[in-house]
């Protein structure tokens, strides 16, 4: 029995050195739906294990135990207890125990969450939507922000295809389904950054549509949203002053919006804040100036089919320039 | 053996094998010789020429099956624009009616024929084939795109008239009347601005006359950056085109230089004999070109499409219709892909559907060419 319990030791370190605690782990709760599912996952885990090193027991005395040991096993009492009643009674405590946490969540959803977030599935990225410090909209992108301490109402729609949204530290997956409105009460426990991902197949960038969540103390989230509200600033330097000649002369703004400027087409992300998001292309990049013009001359290699064209026809100190602007834009 | 009771079938397999061995050493030692006779200037035995003959013609008229020709072909100005490509690209070995053939070409083995009588010879689907794909050991050159089947119609539809042509009506709609000498219509790179952009307007129109057909789009106002990128597209062969393509080759890059500026500051040409537009297309399109279709995916047209953005995105307003939807599907299909503004150009068109690229170039024609100054996307949104 000692060498069977040193055998469940190293399963749970091998869950561990395999990078189990990541930013897009579920294994490192940082939210409230999370961490009621925390428990529900390692009690179905170490009753697995046990139930498993018990058949594995069993096994082991039927094939070379002693011979009036395996007589005894050759009862009907094991196929009637082992068989049958063991399994109902486990299977319908974790059942009921899945139930009740489903149910928590459920009630979750049901109390209004302060604020409200509206998030829609896009080809392949996401439209985030905050309630501004006035009630108006607030349009950004592939980035959400959550006070630590405040339940928030995600909104959760599609205008396409299927997606599901799952920010694995702060909660359960849940399904964007074109004309339905899904919705879920997310509520950051700490101040940490962490990362989520469409976790249903939406087609070719499916595995690059992700999203980093950013909890923050409820004051900066709320200076925060303050300076998201904002237009974008103006550019500073010449350089990004040519960069937005360049933005609008080679028609960025067909398909994006910058808040403040003439360009305000929703059908890619707004980029009115841009420069302040961590990453570039629904976490396909993390965010530098260099990124972006990797990402605008070179985008179908880094992420393969997603809908903006390659914008190729710039020189490097074209390219140096837009970025400069892009980066500006805090 | 099992067949050793047919004793004459081995005899007979090695003897016939000797034979072949013995035909293919003497072929082979013929040719290695040098013997046969390649000059054009003896003619081949009458049986070799009834053979090729019947060859070429059953090759011919097999291939072009199930090729469909345009409900267009009898339209005289698509007959237009085909006289003009022949006029430089044809009569220079074929003669024409009002040119005798040249005496180097008509040395040629098999000599070009003259192409009066084409018509009556073969069906337009024929000679639709015959044009794309030229004819192998005759001279004969393949289509030089291969992938812009409605130039190769444009000829053909001059070929169906060419028969009832004499020599004046052809000088008339060829555009090789008046002072204008056949010889004449030459690219060089030496040539002088006037006599080039005389030649360009032969075909794209120019202060007083309209395009011949809207193919060639007219080109006065055009952006200079975007003239001159064009030509060196068709000259490169990144933008594939059997009309343009030789001559953007024949201009050299001073040339492209000046013709471009010349029509970036031209006057406005009349505009051409435009059907009547379609107010309700070009209202829908109207709005595909201000405002896109954010729910397909497709951005404002203007948001590039304006006098006031990069030289490189070409004035669309007051091209015909046919130009533009023309372009449009040659984008969709990977036709257009040479240039690095070819990609960001094709993808949006294939989110465009047949009806929308209608829309969107009746739209485009309606407007006069001066407009998009100051008409950005999204300004007629915001009234």
């Amino acid at each position: 029995m000692i060498r069977v319990g040193r055998g469940g030791l190293l399963l749970a370190l091998a869950f561990a050195a395999t990078g189990c605690s990541g930013v897009q782990s579920a294994l490192s709760p940082s939210g409230v739906e999370a961490l009621t599912i925390d428990p529900l996952f390692w009690t179905s885990t170490w009753v697995g294990v046990v139930v498993t090193l018990m058949v594995v027991v069993v096994v082991a005395i039927a094939l070379y135990g002693p011979k009036d040991w395996r007589a005894r096993l050759g009862g009907n009492w094991l196929v009637v207890g082992g068989g049958i009643v063991f399994p109902v009674v486990v299977l319908t405590g974790l059942f009921i125990y899945g139930l009740l946490v489903m149910q928590a969540g459920a009630l979750r959803s049901q109390e209004a969450g302060e604020g409200t977030v509206t998030i829609t599935g896009k080809l392949w990225w996401w439209e985030v939507i905050y309630s501004g410090p006035n009630g108006e909209e607030v349009v950004s992108a592939n980035e959400l922000r959550l006070p630590v301490g405040r339940a928030v109402r995600l909104r959760l729609l599609s205008d396409n295809v299927i997606h599901s949204f799952w920010a694995p530290q702060i909660a359960g997956k849940l399904d964007m389904i074109p004309g339905r409105v899904n919705e879920v009460v997310f509520e950051a426990t700490k101040p940490g950054v962490s990362r989520g991902q469409c976790a249903e197949y939406c087609g070719g960038a499916h595995a690059l549509m992700s999203f980093y969540v950013v909890a923050m103390e409820e004051a900066e989230y709320a200076a925060w949203l303050q300076r998201e509200a904002q237009p974008a600033r103006e550019p500073a330097t010449p350089e990004e002053t040519r960069g937005r000649d360049l933005f609008f002369a080679n028609g960025c703004g067909a398909c994006h919006q910058v808040r403040g400027t003439e360009a305000r087409s929703l059908i890619g992300p707004d980029l009115t804040h841009v420069g302040s998001r961590l990453s570039l292309g629904a976490a396909a990049l993390e965010n530098d100036p260099q990124a972006f013009a990797r990402w605008i001359a070179d985008n179908q290699h880094i992420k393969p089919e997603n809908l903006m064209p390659p914008f190729r026809q710039f020189s490097d100190e074209e390219l140096s320039a837009l970025a400069a602007y892009l980066d500006s834009l805090e | 053996m099992s067949w050793g009771g047919v004793p004459g079938w081995r005899s007979i397999a090695s003897g016939a094998a000797i034979v072949l061995l013995g035909a293919g050493l003497l072929g082979g030692a013929f040719i290695l010789s040098g013997l046969y006779n390649v000059a054009a200037s003896s003619n081949h035995f009458d049986i070799t020429n009834f053979i090729i003959r019947l060859t070429l013609a059953r090759s011919v008229e097999t291939r072009s099956m199930g090729i469909e020709p345009p409900p267009d072909l009898s339209d005289e100005r698509l007959a237009r624009l085909g006289a003009r490509h022949f006029a430089l690209g044809c009569a220079p070995c074929h003669a024409s009616p009002s040119t005798s053939q040249n005496p180097i070409a008509a040395k040629m083995y098999p000599a070009p024929p003259p192409l009066s009588h084409a018509a009556e010879e073969w069906d337009a689907e024929e000679l639709f084939w015959i044009v794309k794909h030229g004819l192998k050991f005759t001279g004969m050159p393949a289509w030089p795109a291969l992938e812009r089947d409605e130039e190769v119609w444009a000829l053909v539809a001059f070929l169906e008239r060419l028969p009832e042509m004499e020599g004046r009506d052809y000088a008339e709609f060829s555009g090789t009347g008046g002072e204008r000498s056949a010889s004449a219509l030459t690219f060089a790179p030496d040539r002088a601005l006037e006599e080039t952009v005389e030649m360009c307007g032969s075909c794209h129109g120019d202060a007083r006359n309209p395009p011949v057909h809207p193919l060639a789009p007219p080109l006065a106002g055009q952006k200079e950056a975007y003239l001159r990128r064009a030509l060196s597209e068709y000259a490169a062969g990144r933008r594939p085109s059997g009309i343009m393509e030789p001559m953007a080759a024949a201009l050299g890059p001073s040339q492209i230089e000046a013709v471009a500026q010349h029509y970036a500051r031209a006057s406005l040409s009349p505009p051409g004999t435009s059907v009547d537009a379609d107010a309700d297309a070009a209202a829908r399109g109207q709005a595909i070109a201000m405002n896109g279709l954010g729910e397909d995916g497709i951005p404002a047209c203007r948001s590039c499409h304006a006098a006031e953005t990069s030289g490189q995105f070409p004035r669309l307003d007051g091209l015909p219709a046919e130009y533009i939807a023309t372009q449009l599907s040659l984008f969709q299909s990977g036709v257009r892909a040479g240039s690095a503004y070819s990609a960001i150009m094709a993808p949006i068109a294939r989110r465009l559907s047949k009806e929308q690229i209608e829309d969107v170039a009746a739209y485009f024609a309606a407007r006069s060419p001066g407009d998009g100054t100051g008409d950005t996307a999204g300004s007629e949104a915001s009234q």
